[in-house]
């Protein structure tokens, strides 16, 4: 073993060692192709090194001529290699010149083994042997092949591309990469080519020792990838720190985080998220024992919006009901996105759920409050109502007394009058289920009741109603027109509560209209339908709004003598509640009209209602 | 009571209230005409027939007390029962004060509302007797010479034959001569039946 032995093959296991680091990182990340293009300049090196070797042991010419010839196979895998690091890695180079190098290479090696014996001699006619590092070594004599200028041009060519290179990523902003790697490649490459030049001309005597600069663009590369490598371990910090706030974030907020992972249908819950549904903490579970927790009558619900979400790629919100263990209730907020794997398909979804059972028990109570309020407005108005609704049950009463005092008589008569007796008992029936139908319809009125959400038709509204109130309207000599849209779209809500709202809405109209002459009290309830929108709109011509609109809606303004001043201002939140809208307006000419009526004057308040039986909930 | 060739018309809104009404009536023998607003009735009617009228008073346009005016105003007698869902005081009180025979409230008794449309039609005889009285009466006074029509009404006014020739500047023979031919004229005997016969014609007031 000698000193010079020792040295290359160090050279060429140092570079080994590097191609095995980086083709192992490669093989963990295969879309990273720089590094398997290094791994292929450091085995192109070792390689070098071993012909730079064999050169310097040579005993024959033949021999020092043979490795010189092999000598260019590694040179050929480093150059192209380090183009290609080049364009990957620096993400820079002109392509022609990439390509320029690239087609003079290959030249180079083509005349290599077409030309002479070699590249750089046509000839290897003998072997100087001279001292090198205390040690005897073999130095080609022979006759130079001038080909070997294509080699060199090569070479000249490279290191005008790779500074060409560098010197856009130094402009882009990258000044460690630009001076380190890119300088390290523009010098070392400028130097082992001066040498070689230097060499193979045989203008000085001394081996070829390019391994070095090459092992010195080796490992200028391998600096930085290892920088690569820690700006990725570090970016992996960063995100585990993130991770960290955002999960004591959501805790401080009693937010839950889940992941839905559609393809294994598992979900990963955070701690919070967890313990929410009384899950084992540190478990994925499974989508069915989620699904277990809802409570049943939510469950289609929840399915509905996640459909939804599913089919429109979009985002996921419900509110829904867990059940837990103990038989007790939560209220769960939860919302979410969809997202999609690298070929479009639903992949998974991301949200978090919250506790919102105290938010939804003070709604309940709220709601519940205002059922009372709106009871006991319902329970005044009627009672506006009751001698007018007295007469409304009176009449079939009177009805039916005469109807059975004249059946006496016609069964009395001989002979009795069967015939007309069967007419009038059918009459008798058909009253006495009149009143029974006013008696239910006040029941409902009058009742406390939960609030329902069903498809209701306006048009049936307004019709009730004027069932409800016709003999008061009669009473008031006020006459009633009405104009209903044909077919309007069913609105979601609560019958007795829409009723109890025009309910209201007539008897202001009416109180207003006290002033004018009888026969010119005229009240109109139009239904129309807009888009979405479905109104009703109720217009008398009476004394008109003797304030700004909205100021009749606050609580406790009232005309009336008697009055609480609260029925408009429950009207307004049970339209509110139905997430319509209620307000008031000097009538207008573009309101329907009865033809009678005076063109101006009076009050119109329309109740505005969403059209469409789909529940927001 | 001519029941046979008299009619009694109901006015009600609402038809159960009315062919109930009707069954009752036409029961008892009573020709019956039924309407469900005033405008129909008022649009049918003729005084010629003898009638009388229940009528509701609530109803829309023109209601029960707005129609009785409307027909008094008309100078058409037409007896009146009233029958109302829920009428008060008040109400009850100027329906009497402007002539309705009765005020009934709903439900109402058979025997009741009988009882008022019987007294209606006995008054609607009544008026029809009276008006007849006067006509003849007025025919007979219209025969009467101007003298002794100025006779006849200072004898109904009270006075004596011998002032009545000293008003009229004459004889108290002559007088009694006029006299005698209004008592024949008119056909009286007794001085007393004149005298209402002039209070009928309204000589009294007319003066």
């Amino acid at each position: 073993m000698n000193w010079i032995v020792i040295i290359w093959s160090m050279t060429a296991a140092a570079s080994l060692t590097l191609a095995a680091i980086h083709f192992l990182v490669w093989w963990q990340r295969r879309t990273a192709w720089a590094y398997v293009v290094f791994t292929v300049t450091c085995v192109g090196v070792a390689a070098f090194a071993g012909c730079e070797l064999s050169m310097m042991l040579a005993e024959s010419p033949e021999q020092f001529a043979v490795a010189l010839r092999w000598l260019h196979i590694p040179t050929w895998v480093i150059v192209v290699s380090l183009v290609g690091f080049v364009r990957l890695h620096f993400r820079a180079g002109r392509a022609w010149l990439a390509w320029s190098v690239f087609a003079l290479r290959s030249s180079a090696m083509l005349l290599n083994f077409l030309v002479g014996q070699n590249l750089n001699y046509r000839e290897v006619t003998g072997l100087r042997h001279i001292q090198f590092l205390g040690e005897t070594i073999s130095l080609g004599v022979g006759i130079s092949n001038p080909w070997m200028l294509v080699g060199q041009l090569s070479l000249l060519l490279f290191v005008i591309f790779t500074l060409d290179a560098t010197i856009t990523v130094w402009r882009r902003g990258d000044r460690p990469l630009a001076v380190v790697t890119g300088g390290s490649i523009v010098f070392f490459a400028l130097t082992g080519m001066a040498q070689a030049v230097l060499v193979l001309w045989q203008v000085v005597d001394m081996p070829l020792t390019q391994s070095f600069f090459f092992l010195g663009i080796v490992v200028a590369m391998g600096y930085e990838m290892s920088r690569e490598t820690l700006r990725a371990a570090k970016l992996s910090d960063d995100l585990r720190e993130s991770e960290t706030r955002m999960t004591l974030a959501a805790e401080a907020a009693g937010f839950g985080v889940w992941i839905w992972n559609l393809a294994g249908n598992r979900v990963w819950g955070s701690e919070q998220a967890l313990r929410l549904f009384e899950f084992p903490l540190n478990a994925e579970v499974s989508f069915d024992e989620v699904t277990q927790r809802v409570h049943p009558d939510d469950r289609e619900r929840v399915a509905t919006a996640r459909d939804r979400a599913m089919r429109s790629g979009g985002n996921y919100a419900t509110e829904y009901r867990i059940l837990l263990a103990d038989g007790s209730e939560r209220w769960i907020a939860s919302r979410g996105r969809l997202y999609m794997s690298g070929n479009g398909k639903p992949d998974r979804m991301i949200g978090a759920v919250v506790d919102i059972t105290d938010r939804k028990m003070a709604e309940l109570e709220l709601a519940q409050h205002r059922n009372e309020l709106s009871h006991l407005s319902r329970v005044t108005t009627l009672s506006e109502l009751s001698s007018s609704l007295a007469h409304e049950l009176n009449q079939p009463l009177a009805i039916i007394l005469t109807n059975a005092q004249a059946a006496q008589r016609l069964l009395a008569q001989e002979p009795p009058d069967i015939a007309e007796t069967r007419d009038i008992l059918a009459d008798i029936v058909s009253e006495d289920e009149r009143a029974g139908e006013v008696i239910r319809r006040l029941r409902a009125l009058l009742k406390p009741g939960q609030t329902q959400r069903l498809p209701l038709s306006v048009n049936e509204i307004v019709e009730d109603v004027l069932r409800i109130a016709r003999s008061d309207l009669i009473g008031r000599g006020v006459t009633v027109h009405t104009a209903l849209v044909e077919r309007p779209p069913q609105v979601l809500g609560d019958r007795i509560q829409l009723q109890q709202v025009l309910l209201n809405l007539i008897l202001n109209a009416c109180d207003a209209m006290t002033g004018n002459p009888p026969t010119q009290r005229h009240l109109t309830i139009a239904t129309t339908h807009h888009n979405s929108k479905v109104r009703i709109s109720v217009s008398d011509n009476g004394c008109g709004l003797l304030v700004e609109p909205e100021r009749i809606f606050r609580p406790f303004y009232t005309t009336k003598q008697d009055g609480l001043g609260l029925g408009l201002p429950i009207c307004r939140s049970i339209a509110t509640a139905h997430q319509g809208r209620l307000w008031a307006q000097a009538r207008s000419t573009g309101d329907v009209q009865p033809a009678a009526a005076p063109p101006t004057g009076g009050t119109t308040l329309h109740l505005e209602l969403l059209a469409g039986a789909e529940s927001k909930q | 009571m001519s029941e046979n060739n008299s009619t009694i018309f109901i006015l009600d809104d609402e038809p159960g209230m009315l062919k109930a009404l009707m069954r009752l009536l036409k029961a008892e023998g009573f020709t019956v005409q039924a309407f469900t607003s005033a405008k129909a009735f008022l649009e049918s009617y003729s005084p010629e027939t003898l009638s009388c009228m229940v009528l509701d008073v609530a109803m829309p346009e023109l209601n029960g007390l707005e129609l009785q005016e409307h027909l008094t105003r008309s100078g058409l007698l037409l007896p009146i029962v009233f029958l109302t869902g829920h009428g008060d005081i008040p109400m009850s009180v100027q329906a009497i004060k402007a002539g309705a025979v009765d005020f009934l409230t709903k439900p109402v008794k058979d025997a009741d509302l009988l009882r008022a449309v019987r007294a209606a039609l006995q008054r609607a005889v009544e008026q029809r007797e009276l008006i007849l009285e006067i006509a003849s009466l007025r025919q007979r006074y219209n025969s009467l010479t101007p003298r002794e029509s100025e006779v006849m009404a200072l004898v109904v006014a009270g006075h004596l034959n011998k002032q009545i020739a000293a008003d009229l500047g004459t004889g108290e023979h002559t007088i009694k001569v006029h006299r005698a031919r209004v008592m024949e004229k008119m056909g009286f005997e007794a001085l007393a039946d004149l005298v209402r016969a002039g209070e009928r014609l309204g000589l009294r007031s007319g003066r």
